[in-house]
């Protein structure tokens, strides 16, 4: 009787135990899934506030304003030079990209010259993408700059006087606006308060953002991209290097029986037959 | 016979306490903080520029157009939530699983642009998209991510760290 009833009560204990011991694991268990689920929520929250917030401080492919004249779907290009040339030169350049730099050290008076002989119209992107891989403002604000002296009808003279001035790649002088407009001055009369307060109020940052994911999402990977009435032409056209010879008789072998662009008033940059040269054709008359 | 027989445990046993003992923890700890410091920086030097970082995932010419924005978007704070979970400690081992994941998801993504010939910055720590050929830095990134993929390796068997919160909830 009392060796039955001891049995009874270890086994009683054990069962006490046993049980203690489950009720802990699973606890423990318990307390694992809801650090796991914790954990899951917390990555998942991540995400989507990611996608919404990222969504709503990118600047829209689309832009609200364009500077005056630009062309194209979605107005993201510059036009420089006869509107009805028979050619089209389509120039991305980013103004800190020093390769950019050294075809237009290169080539810009051979592209003003057969502009202003009608031969070619240019379309101009103005990529941003050097600022993201070197860090620095001054591909972005340098490009805001000649959107504003597109809208001041200076963007050929501006564009050439960056290029001529430009920086070290790793330098970011264009990043800052004080330079961009320290370098206008020697443009005659684009430095004007309107073109100052366009430059340091960053006015075309949406339209500098949407040039740049327009080009994030062509087959284009490079600055200088360069193409002749749609066909790249640099550093070659097919076998043959470019050069401003090559360039010239490229343009002339496609310009073979059509009618020049008309000159002057269309060309971004008129002829100087306003002030300065007729006083200086006059002058030695009397 | 002899010889080797003494030289082996202490040898033996000083790795086994990094490994195993109380050292552990502390060798967990300074892993999980130097895991954190990795997914914050990542995060944060990616975060500023939406655009540039959806470019950094359409450079890799894997993902569809669709989902180039909402990875580009996400992932940079994914990796900063993934930063907050390792500083606190909470949930390391599946933290270390995510991590672990991704990683190996980088590198599979980096290896594959190195394989197809295409010329990008992986993008790892900003940046990012199309460069020249000469300036691919594949090896070094596949490294580098490796070195990262090891780190997550040890806190998913060695989830125990010191000052977590895993240790404080008594896990």
């Amino acid at each position: 009787m009392s060796e039955k009833n001891r049995e009874g009560k270890r086994t009683a204990r054990e069962r006490m135990h046993e049980e203690r011991a489950a009720e802990e694991a699973r606890g423990k268990r318990n307390k694992k899934l809801a650090v796991v689920g914790v954990v899951l929520a917390v990555v998942a929250a991540a995400a989507v506030v990611g996608v919404v917030v990222q969504n709503q401080r990118s600047k829209p492919d689309t832009p609200v304003a364009a500077p005056a004249g630009a062309i194209g779907p979605k107005n993201l290009v510059i036009p420089d030079g006869p509107a009805n040339a028979p050619s089209v030169l389509t120039v991305y350049e980013d103004p800190r990209c020093p390769a950019c730099g050294s075809f237009e050290r290169e080539f810009s008076a051979t592209v003003d010259q057969l502009q202003d002989q009608g031969k070619v119209y240019n379309n101009y992107h103005l990529v941003s993408f050097i600022d993201r891989s070197l860090g620095g403002k001054g591909s972005k604000l340098g490009a805001n700059a000649l959107a504003c002296a597109q809208d001041a009808g200076k963007f050929r003279d501006y564009h050439d006087v960056l290029y001529k001035n430009q920086p070290d790649e790793t330098s970011d002088a264009f990043g800052s606006n004080a330079t961009l407009i320290s370098l206008a001055k020697q443009v005659p009369g684009l430095d004007t308060p309107a073109f100052e307060s366009c430059v340091n109020g960053n006015k075309y940052s949406g339209w500098v953002s949407a040039v740049q994911q327009d080009f994030d999402k062509s087959s284009y990977k490079s600055t200088p991209t360069i193409l002749l009435n749609g066909t790249p032409i640099y550093p070659k056209k097919g076998d043959e290097e470019i050069s401003p010879q090559n360039l010239v008789k490229w343009i002339d072998e496609a310009n073979q029986g059509k009618p020049l662009g008309t000159t002057g008033a269309a060309s971004a940059s008129p002829a100087p037959t306003g002030s300065a040269a007729p006083a200086a054709g006059t002058s030695p008359s009397p | 016979m002899a010889g080797e027989q003494t030289a082996q445990p202490r040898g033996g046993s000083a790795l086994r306490r990094a490994v195993d003992g109380p050292v552990a923890e502390w060798v967990g700890l300074a892993v999980r903080l130097g895991l954190a410091v990795v997914w914050a920086w990542a995060g944060f030097a990616k975060v500023s520029d939406p655009a540039a970082a959806a470019q950094a995932v359409r450079a890799y010419e894997i993902l569809p157009e669709s989902l180039v924005k909402p990875v580009g978007y996400a992932l940079p704070f994914l990796e900063l939530a993934l930063a907050l979970l390792l500083v606190i400690g909470l949930g390391v081992r599946i933290v270390a699983g995510i991590s672990a994941v991704m990683l190996l998801a980088f590198i599979a993504g980096i290896s594959s642009a190195w394989a197809r010939g295409i010329s990008i910055d992986c993008g790892c720590f900003g940046g990012g998209g199309a460069v020249a050929a000469s300036q691919t830095e594949y090896l070094q990134e596949i490294l580098r991510d490796t070195g990262f993929l090891l780190m997550a390796g040890w806190l998913l068997f060695r989830p125990r760290t010191k000052l977590s919160a895993d240790a404080w909830l008594a896990m």
